[in-house]
């Protein structure tokens, strides 16, 4: 085969064995890769939609696509698909740096591990030599000194996405870390590695890659590039502030949630922005591979948050600050570290803390439970509350479910600020009401890389939408989740879609793989995907009750700042989406639209 | 007297992250007193002929500009303006 490999490593850890087999051909050209064929391997391996995540029945995917790890643009990209012990939803965690390629490299598209080990373990591969080993005395160490042992133990050349201590107790939302500061973040797939005394996989690949015809493929990826070139979000902006670069816009549209979402404006927002970062800690930039942005950050603090990694991402910036109500940037990236090195996705663990924040200034949790005061803003009391919970010590232990089972189990789930038990993101819905629509209807819960609308809302790319306007935004939503979920399941970066869409995209996929994908198919291929989830969600008992966000956003307007007065719509664009969707009133599929898409119900 | 935000490599060319203009009747013509403030440089990012250049993002009082009338969006004393390049994230 040209651009996928062709090979899939299944890895039974129960009884520690494990085998090549050829790719399923029909499946890898109608879901693609990564998140899509993934998840399609996923639900006909597994069967048993209804199995607990943490049971060693959830199997856990490295899934790789066709164009990860070639000149593509930007293709540095893989996916950890399994089922989220977070929401109960297929996860899909997509994560950049360098291990995806390297699994190409050494020849397979997908690992799939099923069961789990009767002791810790850790899957070392070198083409097409493979090893389940020992990995007892990695336990209880974070990636960074996981990573470091294993390239010292295996190859130093080889790339190590693995578990730190958050996965292996079992936090909800514990990610996997790649290349020590790349994380498959959302959704808890880390502690569906450490349900499996799954630490590491360290992969070393040396064969290369083909892709079907060379000269035709350089050729779009040249004009791809050139694209990406002229665009000044991929060629300035992202390169010179990073994603970080939003906190300053979003906070002057009235859209950047403050304090557990009671606001969407945040008085000390430029002391937490990409342009504060880039002129304080950061150290340099970085990219993951074949990436020519380069949006990563490689970032240094000193004093009494001293530290050094990479980060922060926007979404950390806002969850760790604007969030908790926070301007100390060092604070905000020292816990960034933390996060890094224990394993924890930044997003839930920031907007974990801030709910507990709101919680506790409501007198709802007392400071003999928290055993700190957990006022907003208190910085030293957030770090701190990032190690507990990666350790699960003391309150940290609570915290650890996330912030819909912490806010539950005192009553007050509405504190909560998550669609399908997963936090939000960094927009708020009332201020930009097509990431409400967005947030309701993201089938992984609450996210803002399923059909990115602040982009024409805010950004104004691919065009202007207006950001309180409802009329369009179910139509553009459908529109970015399909092409979204082709992105991802190609393994080239959803920030691309910023300069290049579903023509490039196709170009790319065409040349490297030989099947004549159309921007019509990529089209059509995202609509699958995001189909198939769809189905897995209504299987295992999702509604359309569940394409809601928290009542607040609903019921309480905005109390400050540019947005001032706004509530979300989301009541009035839902029935609309369903219908450009080819769903029926109750967000189920109907027979048409899977037929089209040749899916069956599951 | 409005007061303007700069954010981004804006403030490369401004060298400040905010400033004041007493007055400007729109905000078209804001940029143009603007540049007549700050230079060539910022002319030539701030405008494509005589409209305000698509590779900003001008927002008033948290509005975009590009729902109330672009660079002929009124202003009015006291109004706040901030102005952006083109950005994106995620």
């Amino acid at each position: 085969m040209y651009g996928w490999t062709g090979n899939v490593l299944r890895v039974n850890l129960t009884d520690g064995t494990f085998r090549k087999e050829p790719l399923r051909v029909k499946d890898a050209e109608a879901f693609i890769g990564a998140r899509g064929l993934a998840s399609k391997y996923w639900i006909d391996d597994v069967k048993d939609l209804s199995v607990d995540p943490l049971s060693p029945r959830n199997n856990l995917l490295f899934a790789t696509g066709p164009l990860t790890g070639t000149l593509a643009t930007s293709g540095g990209r893989y996916e950890v698909v399994c089922k989220a012990p977070l929401t109960g939803a297929l996860a899909a965690s997509n994560s950049g740096g360098y291990f995806g390629p390297e699994l190409k490299y050494a020849g397979y598209d997908l690992i799939i591990f099923e069961g789990k080990a009767p002791k810790p373990v850790y899957l070392y591969i070198y083409n097409d030599s493979v090893e389940i080993r020992d990995a007892s005395a990695l336990w209880g160490k974070t990636t960074h000194e996981t990573t470091d042992a294993l390239l010292a133990e295996t190859d130093p050349d080889a790339k190590v996405a693995c578990i730190g201590p958050a996965g292996e107790k079992g936090v909800l939302f514990a990610a996997v870390i790649n290349d020590k500061h790349r994380a498959a973040g959302r959704s808890g797939v880390g502690a569906v590695m450490g349900s499996k005394n799954l630490k590491a996989v360290a992969v070393r690949g040396t064969k290369g890659l083909k892709v079907a015809d060379p000269a035709a493929f350089l050729k779009v990826v040249g004009e791809a590039r050139k694209k990406l070139a002229a665009n000044p979000v991929t060629s300035a902006g992202l390169p010179a502030y990073g994603t970080n670069v939003l906190v300053n816009i979003l906070n002057q549209a009235g859209g950047l949630p403050t304090r557990n979402f009671q606001t969407g404006h945040f008085e000390e927002a430029d002391a937490i922005s990409g342009e504060t970062l880039a002129s304080t800690l950061l150290v340099t930039k970085k990219g993951c591979a074949g990436c020519t942005s380069a949006c990563g950050r490689v970032s240094k603090t000193t004093g009494q948050f001293a530290g050094s990694g990479e980060g922060p991402e926007y979404e950390t910036a806002w969850s760790f600050g604007a969030d908790c109500g926070i301007s100390d940037l060092s604070a905000v990236t020292k816990a960034n570290f933390l996060c890094n090195e224990l394993g924890i996705d930044t997003i839930t663990m920031g907007s974990t803390i801030a709910c507990a924040m709101e919680l506790f200034e409501k007198g709802i949790l007392t400071e003999e439970e928290t055993g700190m005061d957990l006022s907003f803003g208190n910085a030293a009391a957030m770090v701190e509350m990032v190690k507990k919970t990666g350790l699960r010590e003391g309150f940290g232990d609570k915290l650890a479910l996330g912030s819909w089972r912490l806010a539950s189990s005192y009553g007050h789930a509405e504190l909560s600020m998550t669609a399908k038990k997963q936090e939000m993101p960094a927009y708020d819905p009332r201020a930009l009401q097509g990431m409400g629509l967005e947030y309701a209807t993201s089938n992984r819960g609450g996210c803002h890389v399923r059909g990115y609308l602040t982009s024409p809302e805010i950004l104004g790319l691919p065009q202007k939408l207006d950001p309180d306007s409802i009329e369009e935004k179910p139509a553009w939503l459908k529109a970015f989740q399909d092409l979204t979920a082709s992105f991802d399941s190609s393994g080239i970066c959803l920030f691309t879609t910023f300069a290049i869409g579903a023509e490039e995209l196709a170009a790319q996929m065409a040349a490297a793989t030989g099947v004549p994908y159309t921007a019509e198919q990529i089209m059509k291929a995202g609509e699958r995907i995001w189909n198939l989830e769809r189905l897995f969600n209504l299987a295992v008992g999702f509604t359309s009750a569940d394409d809601t966000i928290p009542s607040r956003l609903m019921k309480e307007p905005i109390p400050t700042g540019p947005a001032k007065g706004k509530i979300s719509r989301l009541p009035e664009m839902l029935p609309r989406y369903y219908e450009v969707r080819g769903w029926d009133e109750s967000g189920v599929p109907t027979d048409a639209k899977l037929a089209e898409l040749g899916l069956a119900r599951l | 007297m409005i007061r303007v935000l700069f954010f981004a490599t804006i403030r490369n060319l401004t060298r400040e992250n905010q400033a004041t203009v007493p007055s400007a009747a729109t905000v078209r013509d804001l940029i143009e007193a603007l540049s007549e403030r700050y230079g060539k440089a910022f002319r030539d990012e701030a405008f494509e002929g005589n409209e305000v250049s698509g590779r900003l993002i001008v927002m008033v009082n948290g509005r975009s500009i590009a729902h109330t009338g672009g660079g002929s969006t009124p202003l009015s004393d006291g109004d706040t303006v901030a102005i952006f390049p083109l950005v994106g994230g995620g």
